[in-house]
């Protein structure tokens, strides 16, 4: 048997303990092991941010993010967004706007955008743009995405 | 047309699968958990040529956890293809490219599933291999295949009299343009579960675009009634024409047949570049004569494609690189000689475009050229020489609405070509191109259909089920749209199956630009004969004749006769509940007027429906280091009828961001067959950053047989992005690039060699 680390995580407001493979990442642990399938798997080596979630507020590639080192933290996943049933604005802004298509990249790029947003709630457009160059889409050219980030209180410039 | 004409076509309807994918419920392929499920892993070949002298499975059949190990050997091989059979599920005698499939594996989990294939030991003969179309088609070149030479597919017409039109030439041009392989880089990896029941029956859950075209394959490949195959789309997570045909689900259903388990198997990135099928590379020689006044007398073509190991999608792209663009302008002399040839590479496939992007740089890269030497504007050129609603092109083609001279006119209009080329400024430049494109068509068979069912339901809403599917583009919204326009319903009155071939009716599927037109049309047919049906049975209901009967909002009603209304709800009802009732449940079918080209000469009207554009780029160069900035972008599309603003303008950011990563970032580089840059660190996709703003513009034609006049759109937005670059470079600081991608290294050595010369 391999030696197995405990865990303690919390993970969209609930707090989980289990013990995992120390070398299991934390993409692995939030999909396999909790069933937090909307965190993407587009590349498994950092190059993408499809797997992008919030650890402490910050936007971490859960792919090269080891599980244990969640331990004692707060991660949000794209399933933690929504209150009550409702949904979070920047979700609501990515539908109406049209920053949808294929919805591979859109959990991540959701996600890192509320990091940005978090930081700094009235973004210019090429600070929104700086701020996503990590989340690759292949689909939208990113248009549709800038202006439903910018939708939330950022600025054209 | 009055802006009222309708309700919800040309409305920017968010997509109706937007909310699923913004929490995260939306399920993708590898996002599928089943009980018991095992875990694939393939055994790829390391060498890009070679004799398979020996495989020993022994030691992997001993790793705890391994549940098969299957080869050649347990698979019917029996040799299979989209248009040339010459594929094997698994490699039997022979490799012949770096990533050839040879052994796969299925295990408890995918850690156990890699250490069993690295376990497989294979012994190789290693064969002499080549890895350039031109050096594979020279006599004494290793043979891919069994066979006489290399040439996989050959294209060979004429139209017209070429050395006639070469004759009355003022100015001959012959040039070479090339463009390497690059990948539909989706962000979702191919993947697949399958599972073999009780019942015999094989089923695949699989994000690809043409269901009932892999199951034709599969049957084959498995040799298996395809009744018995039962294939289901999850969401999609990108495909562009990547997942048209790849070899994953081949080899799971070898593993699920075997297990009679559940089994999924995902690409690693890796993976899907060494293995992952991407556009074909080609070298285009191409000889153009026009007259003084800019009229082209003459074309003649030779292109050399890079075919890969197995021929896949790469015939039919072929055979558009050779007729396609000639379309877009009245050209009558022709001549085409094509050859796709076999190299120790990955096989090629589909990309968007679908070999149109290939030619069109070439095409519209040379219009430019020539534009200079008769000393005309590049505008005034093209306008010269476009075909127009009402002609017949060389090729046979029928236009029977035909937007370019108004896209390009608008485009011209929108970026300022005149006053900008009247006012220049160092190192900045205006680059245009045209493309045309198809709407469906018949290059890989003589299906080009599609139909839709549709049902009402007792509480008033609508079934539709149609299995071209969405591939993320929105397909399904679409659909809504044109049933809900039909019914005078909202959108969320319209509930649409996932794409199932046990459920679904047979269509083609996603490819060609042909699901809004094609599919749409089916839907439209579909909703329309529902319709009918429904007034059928509330003219009994109201005792009305049909012709008196309105239909609005959900209800029927005689129209000089207030107060004598029946809902959907009520007719529905009626329908159902009495003796020898009856669900109103209807069928819609569409195949377009286009026609089976004729195998020899090629000529025939490829599609039901032409879909034109006309992009203009305007770029900087930093000729310190050779850096394109591309400063403005306008893309003017004649789509005959935007169904859905919102959508239609997504398809043209993203087209136009696949189109820039063509013209200046992508390229797949190999060594010894060997790819080099497998990862998106080094295959350099569009970023938010790196992308400039876009313009879209859209030519409303109201195509006679489109659904509400509408045509194709996915594919035209990224097919003339090279050569509008190329021609803006050009025009910016002098350089012609005819080879892409359009790299700073490539701009200075340009660069040099103008200052050496001058």
């Amino acid at each position: 048997m391999k030696k197995k680390v405990k865990l303690k995580v919390n993970v969209n407001g609930d707090w989980i303990d289990k013990e995992v493979d120390p070398r299991t990442t934390l993409l692995d642990f939030l999909r396999d092991h909790l069933g937090y399938t909307g965190t993407k798997r587009g590349c498994d080596e950092g190059d993408c941010g499809a797997c992008t979630v919030l650890v402490e507020g910050k936007p971490v590639n859960s792919c090269l993010f080891l599980a244990a080192k969640a331990h004692r933290k707060k991660v949000l996943t794209i399933e933690g967004l929504q209150k009550d049933g409702k949904l979070h604005p920047l979700q609501e802004a990515f539908i109406q706007h049209g920053a949808v298509q294929c919805g591979f990249c859109t959990p991540g790029m959701i996600l890192t955008a509320k990091a940005l947003l978090d930081q700094n709630s009235h973004p210019t457009e090429s600070e929104v743009r700086k701020g996503i160059a990590g989340n690759l889409c292949r689909c939208t050219g990113y248009h549709q995405i800038v202006e439903a980030i910018l939708s939330l209180g950022g600025v054209h410039e | 047309m009055s802006e009222s004409e309708f309700s919800i076509i040309g409305q920017p309807l968010p997509s109706i699968d937007a909310r699923v994918k913004v929490t995260g419920e939306a399920k993708y392929v590898e996002d599928l958990k089943m009980p018991g499920m095992l875990y694939g892993k393939t055994l790829r070949s390391p060498i890009a040529h070679g004799r398979i002298l020996r495989v020993d499975t022994s030691k992997a059949k001993r790793i705890v956890g391994v549940k098969c190990v299957v080869t050649a050997k347990d698979s019917p091989r029996i040799k299979y293809g989209r248009i040339v059979a010459d594929e094997l599920i698994l490699a039997e005698d022979k490799v012949r490219f770096v990533g050839d499939e040879v052994a796969a594996v299925a295990a408890v989990d995918k850690d156990t599933a890699e250490e069993a294939v690295a376990m497989i030991r294979v012994e190789y003969e290693e064969l002499p291999a080549v890895f350039d179309p031109e050096e594979a088609m020279a006599p004494g070149a290793p043979l891919v295949h069994e066979a006489a030479n290399n040439i996989a597919f050959k294209i060979q017409l004429s139209r017209g009299d070429v050395q006639k039109g070469l004759g009355s030439a003022d100015i001959v041009v012959q040039e070479r343009f090339e463009a390497p392989m690059v990948h539909p880089a989706y962000l979702e990896p191919v993947g697949c579960v399958a599972f073999y029941d009780a019942y015999g029956v094989l089923t695949v859950w699989l994000p690809f675009q043409k269901l009932f075209p892999v199951r034709s394959l599969l049957s084959r490949a498995l040799n298996m009634p395809a009744g018995k195959i039962r294939i289901i789309q999850p969401m999609v997570g990108g495909a562009f024409g990547g997942k048209i045909d790849q070899k994953p689900p081949a080899v799971l259903s070898l593993l699920a047949l075997k297990t009679q388990k559940p089994v999924q198997m995902v690409n690693t990135r890796d993976e899907e570049f060494i293995a992952g099928r991407g556009r074909v590379a080609s070298k285009i020689d191409l000889t153009m004569g026009i007259k003084k006044d800019g009229t082209v007398v003459a074309k003649r073509t030779r292109v050399i494609a890079d075919n890969g190991a197995y021929s896949s999608n790469a015939p039919a792209t072929l055979n558009t690189m050779a007729i396609r663009p000639d379309n877009m302008y009245r050209f009558q002399n022709l001549e085409t000689e094509a050859f796709l040839v076999y190299t120790n590479k990955l096989p090629s496939t589909a990309f968007r475009g679908f070999g149109n992007p290939q030619m069109t740089f070439a095409l519209e890269s040379m219009l430019d050229i020539l534009a200079e030497k008769a000393g005309m504007d590049p505008v005034e050129l093209r306008l010269k020489n476009v075909s127009k609603t009402g002609d017949v092109t060389a090729h046979g083609w029928k236009i029977r609405s035909g937007g370019l001279q108004e896209c390009i006119e608008r485009a011209s209009r929108e970026i300022g070509w005149k006053e900008k080329r009247g006012k220049r400024i160092p190192h900045r430049g205006l680059g245009i191109a045209c493309m045309i494109h198809v709407s469906g068509g018949r290059t890989a068979g003589n299906f080009d259909g599609s139909s839709a069912f549709m049902k009402l339901n007792e509480d008033g809403n609508f079934d539709l089920l149609i299995g071209e599917g969405d591939i993320g583009q929105g397909a399904r919204t679409v659909f809504a749209q044109i049933a809900a326009e039909v019914l005078h319903v909202g959108v969320h009155n319209i509930n649409i199956s996932v794409a199932d071939t046990a459920m679904t009716p047979f269509c083609d599927g996603a490819s060609a630009s042909r699901i809004t037109f094609v599919g749409g049309n089916a839907v439209k047919a579909a909703a329309e004969a529902v319709r009918e049906k429904i007034l059928d049975v509330a003219a009994e209901m109201l005792e009305a004749s049909k012709e008196e009967l309105l239909v609005k909002k959900g209800t029927v009603s005689v129209k000089k006769s207030e107060g004598r209304t029946a809902s959907f709800v009520e007719i529905a009802s009626f329908a159902l509940n009495r003796k020898g009732g009856y669900p109103i449940m209807e069928k819609g079918t569409f195949d377009a007027d286009d026609e089976k080209v004729h195998p020899q000469t090629r000529y025939g009207n490829y599609s039901g429906a032409y879909p034109f554009a006309a992009h203009i780029a305007e770029v900087e160069v930093d000729v310190e280091t050779g850096k394109v900035n591309i400063l403005n972008y306008v893309a003017a599309h004649d789509l005959g009828r935007v169904i859905n603003p919102m959508a239609a303008e997504g398809q043209v950011f993203g087209g136009v961001a696949q189109g820039i990563g063509y013209a200046l970032t992508e390229e797949m580089t190999f060594r010894e067959g060997k790819i080099t840059n497998p990862s998106f660190s080094d295959y350099k996709v569009m970023s938010a950053e790196s992308m400039p703003p876009v313009k879209p513009i859209f030519v409303e034609t109201i195509d006679p047989a489109g659904p509400f006049g509408a045509k194709g759109l996915g594919e035209p937005t990224l097919v003339p992005v090279p050569p509008a670059i190329a021609n803006a470079i050009y025009d910016a600081v002098g350089v012609r690039m005819k080879t892409l991608p359009m790299t700073p290294e490539k701009i200075l050595r340009g660069l040099e060699e103008l200052k050496q010369k001058s």
